[in-house]
């Protein structure tokens, strides 16, 4: 009878999962020493992980797509790890008080979900302004040399650029910056300035208009508390992992925050990990040099701290000056520097067309892999 | 001679006024004046000989230039649309076309200086006349678009059964949506036709011009805000996971609701509509009416997966099973419209998407049953019904079952796409719904242990057995499980029966038996009158507590009490009988004084067996 031969559940796929972890030398009666080992071996692959990312984040490396897909890699790494602890010891996380901690794990890493969606909007916003840039960049990237026409699209483009990067909360420069540009073309354009400022505002965000990340990210800290010695006893020191487990993805998300335009975006959040947890000392190094990013003078309004869209930012408002410096008929001399910023402008853009789409699939890699982790023990349950 | 004496003149005229003449217009005033002097300097002669040796073949570029600016100029500073009026519109397109097609036939002379500095010029009248283009491109979809939402309100959620067909409000221009809701089976011109038309011939001219990105990026901005306009009428929230999450039941189900007609509407009607105006607008350019098309729907299509998905992550409390499914379902049935819809290059990752979110719905409904497995594991065995009648947990589990099967053929899409091992003779669902069976039986099994009378145990496991098989036979549950489990579990309750009988009354039985060796008639008398006796006591108690138990099915009440009467009534007539027969039983007595009960009393009383008290009763 088939039924009998069934342990419940339908053969998920964690039983393929690590086969080499659970060989015959880990039988139920895990020795407590070797557990030990796999949980101490966890937490030194979480600190040199992060002791790598300090690393590379030289070089103004911090916070560009390449680092943030390479911290991104790196938490998937730490959650396949996560995840076969949690299998072998399926056997505890019933019993109190590793069902409790655990429960409130997946319930953190569902508001997780909804910033990896938030995230994938803010790329989608990023795009836009590689439309934008893209426009500039063919009407000025020609062999002709550049007559009114062109220079007249590259500047509507940079103006819906600029206004398209401002932070939500800057309404009331969004006005001024129009006026100010009045003088270049006619009184229609301003209106449609107008129109495509509302255009990519209103329509982007796949939430609701009261969905905040710095509260989603608020609400994912909520309450983070290094694990009580009884429950560490109690649990024979997993609640040690899911705490790792947990102040990662709080880190992860909190940056992406930080780098991706999203709505309400606010990096006010409350973390701070205990020293003598291996990775707390690179985890907060990390988190110290961003927020010090975050307060320089130049990038405090910015709608995002990915490096790209600060190199964007810098290229088009010069470009922007530039435009609005020239006179006709063009001077071989401005002719040569209008060339010059075009090639930056195209090396900015090819690096961020190049590296959004894998970036984009990354992030929707840990989404997946989030919510399978999740069904994975929720199934794991019986 | 004098042949080439007048070439040698006309070429010094040229060269002249090509170097006096400071501009185009100058040289051609110059070879003017020369033609008033001589006949030789005739103005057609001065302009013959190859274009490109001398000046003058391009003064019929510039002078084509120059009756073209003019024309340009005038649309390009119009303050009324230019598509206001189709002559008009016409026009400037006319002049567009020439303006490409003088620009394309000098091209290949773009080195000389005068002909490239005609051709800068062209290219500049070219970028002010496409900037044009593109305003007028813009303010043409959006005027299209206002018209189309204002009779739009056809869709929306509360007008359902509308019948629109009699409206005389409607004339050629507007939206003829005269069916209702319900058939899916529309179409909608998305914007007047004589509007695409139009909107066509700018693309046209935009793309052809490099200004294909900007014109795509109008289009596509400002028919993705009528798509979403259009989304949020059918009452779609933009709801976050955990905003899902945190919803009450009834919340939800009202949401999946609304979910399921915004997804076929969207799926069914809106998007093909978005696809057929992209094909219309950028025809001839499927790479833009792709790229364009995903721009336009892709925040909608967003959004409406999401909630998908948010159902799927869900908690797995098993009343969530039917709604569940409802949204299982609509993905299933709208996979043909994902493909298809969202069959380019582009739009690749949203059809995954919509793979990937259908199959984690399944996912969903197999952990739904887990959960149902689950809530059976853990249901205390203490919990044991009074008078060992149908437990609620039976109830609950064998109607949850039957409701569940009405949707079989759903949940055996369902079950077929786990990972488990079907073997030849049965499907998964039918492998999952037997180990539900199973775990209910183990659970009961335990509860009947909390019973200290080992006959209330068995009549416990009889009574809920019997109503599980009651609930299997006659529906989807029992085609599922089949013939050969129902005979099984017919025979267990039949097992339980006779288990039953043993226990609380073979002992009786025993005593009823009239043993002939025993020694001499009066042992025989004596041994019958203690046998008698403890027969009554035993016979008793068991009634009276027996007749506080319940067997809820009439027909199994009716089973047991025959069969006991069977197994008492003659062993009891006989011993009564044989007593009977005995005649003196020492001290005078009469047998009849020791024969509480006859045979009709007994079967009196065993027909009062199991009708429950009414504090058992349930």
């Amino acid at each position: 009878m088939p039924a009998t031969e069934f342990q419940g559940s339908f053969g998920r796929s964690l039983l393929t999962l690590r086969r080499d972890q659970t060989d015959s030398n880990h039988h139920h009666h895990q020795p407590q020493n070797t557990m030990e080992a796999e949980l101490d071996s966890f937490q030194r692959q979480v600190a040199e992980k992060f002791i790598d990312l300090n690393a590379s984040a030289g070089d103004n490396n911090l916070l560009s797509l390449d680092w943030i897909s390479k911290l991104l890699d790196s938490f998937l790494c730490c959650q396949e790890e996560f995840r076969a602890i949690i299998f072998n010891h399926r056997s505890q996380i019933s019993a109190p008080p590793m069902d409790r901690i655990l429960s409130d794990y997946f319930e953190r890493s569902i508001k997780a979900l909804d910033v990896c969606n938030a995230i994938r909007d803010g790329i989608e916003q990023i795009r836009q302004w590689q439309k934008l840039s893209d426009i500039v960049i063919s009407a000025l990237d020609s062999h002709r040399p550049v007559g009114e026409g062109q220079l007249r699209r590259a500047k509507k483009a940079l103006i819906d650029l600029a206004i398209g990067m401002l932070d939500e909360k800057d309404h009331s420069s969004t006005t001024s910056l129009a006026h100010r540009n009045r003088s270049f073309g006619r009184a229609k354009d301003n209106h449609s300035h107008h129109r495509s400022f509302g255009h990519f505002r209103s329509l982007s965000w796949s939430v609701s208009r009261s969905w905040s990340a710095s509260k989603q990210l608020q609400a994912l800290a909520n309450n983070l508390n290094t694990p009580k010695p009884n429950d560490v006893a109690a649990s024979n020191g997993l609640a040690v992992p899911v705490y790792t487990m947990t102040s990662v993805l709080l880190f992860v998300m909190w940056v992406l925050v930080a780098a991706i335009p999203c709505q309400d975006r606010g990096l006010q959040v409350n973390f701070s990990v205990p020293r003598h947890y291996q990775w707390a000392v690179p985890v907060m190094s990390l988190h110290d040099k961003i927020v010090e990013e975050s307060k320089r003078r130049d990038r405090k309004n910015c709608c995002g701290l990915l490096k790209e869209i600060d190199r964007i930012e810098k290229s088009s408002k010069v470009m922007n000056e530039l435009v609005d410096s020239i006179q006709f008929p063009l001077s071989e001399e401005k002719e040569s520097e209008v060339k010059q910023r075009v090639v930056e402008l195209v090396e900015v853009h090819e690096g961020l067309k190049k590296g959004l789409d894998p970036f984009e699939r990354k992030v929707r890699e840990v989404f997946h892999r989030i919510v399978r982790s999740r069904t994975e023990s929720l199934d794991s349950l019986c | 001679m004098a042949e080439n004496g007048e070439e040698k003149l006309l070429a010094v005229a040229r060269h002249i006024a090509k170097t006096l003449g400071h501009n185009e217009s100058m040289a051609d005033d110059i070879l003017q004046i020369f033609s008033t002097f001589d006949g030789r300097f005739s103005r057609e002669k001065l302009s013959e000989g190859q274009p490109g040796e001398d000046g003058s073949t391009v003064s019929a570029l510039e002078r084509a230039l120059n009756s073209l600016d003019s024309q340009i100029s005038r649309f390009v500073a119009a303050d009324q649309p230019i598509w206001s009026d189709p002559a008009d519109s016409a026009a400037f397109l006319d002049a567009i076309d020439e303006l490409v097609n003088i620009t394309r036939e000098w091209s290949h002379l773009a080195n000389e200086k005068p002909v490239g500095a005609c051709l800068a010029r062209a290219d500049e009248m070219l970028q002010q006349a496409m900037f044009r283009v593109e305003e007028e491109f813009r303010s043409l979809m959006e005027r299209g678009a206002e018209s189309f939402a204002v009779n739009n309100h056809r869709l929306d959620s509360d007008d359902e059964e509308e019948d629109v067909e009699g409206d005389d409000d409607y004339d050629g221009d507007q939206i003829p949506v005269a069916k209702p809701l319900t058939d899916y089976d529309l179409i909608i011109d998305a914007l007047p036709s004589a509007t695409i038309n139009d909107l066509h011939e700018m693309a046209k001219r935009m793309l052809a011009a490099g200004f294909g990105k900007s014109c795509s990026h109008v289009y596509s901005t400002c028919r993705r805000e009528f798509l979403e306009e259009s989304v949020s009428r059918l009452g779609l929230k933009k709801l976050s996971i955990e905003e899902v999450h945190k919803m009450t039941w009834q919340e939800l189900e009202d949401e999946i609701e609304r979910w399921i007609k915004s997804a076929n509407v969207a799926l069914r009607i809106l998007f093909p509509s978005e696809r057929r105006l992209c094909d219309r607008v950028f025809f001839g350019f499927s790479s833009a009416a792709d790229l364009s098309f995903m721009e336009v729907c892709r925040g909608s299509a967003v959004q409406i997966l999401n909630f998908a998905d948010a159902v799927a992550i869900g908690s797995r409390s098993p009343e969530r099973l039917f709604k569940v499914l409802d949204v299982f379902e609509t993905m299933r049935d709208l996979m043909g419209e994902f493909e298809s819809v969202f069959s380019d290059q582009f739009c690749l990752v949203l059809k995954n998407e919509a793979v990937t979110i259908w199959k984690r719905l399944g996912e969903a409904v197999r952990g739904i049953f887990m959960e149902l497995e689950n809530l059976i594991r853990r249901d205390p065995a203490k919990a044991a019904v009074p008078g060992g009648g149908l437990h609620p947990i039976t109830r609950y589990v064998m109607n949850y079952l039957r409701a569940a099967c009405r949707s079989r053929q759903t949940l055996e899409q369902v079950f077929e796409e786990s990972n488990g091992v079907p073997s030849k003779d049965s499907t998964l669902l039918t492998v999952q719904m037997s180990w539900i069976m199973e775990l209910l039986e183990s659970n009961l099994e335990v509860k009947s242990k909390v019973y200290k009378d080992p006959a209330l145990c068995y009549l416990f496991l009889m009574n809920n057995g019997r109503y599980i098989v009651q609930k299997v036979k006659d529906g989807d549950l029992g085609l599922l499980l089949g013939e050969d489990w129902i005979r099984k579990h017919n025979a267990k309750v039949r097992q339980y029966h006779s288990s039953y009988q043993r226990s609380a009354w073979n002992k009786m039985l025993g005593l009823l038996k009239v043993d002939n060796t025993a020694a001499g008639m009066n042992g025989l008398g004596k041994t019958m009158k203690v046998k008698l006796k403890q027969f009554n006591v035993q016979f008793d108690e068991t009634c009276k507590v027996h007749s506080t138990w319940v067997v809820f099915d009439e027909q199994l009440r009716e089973e047991l009490r025959i069969s006991l009467a069977r197994l008492l009534l003659p062993a009891y007539g006989n011993f009564i009988g044989r007593f009977q027969n005995l005649g003196d039983l020492g001290k005078g007595k009469n047998a009849d004084k020791y024969i509480k009960y006859g045979v009709e009393d007994i079967e009196a009383h065993i027909n009062e067996l199991f009708k429950g008290s009414t504090t058992a009763r349930k």
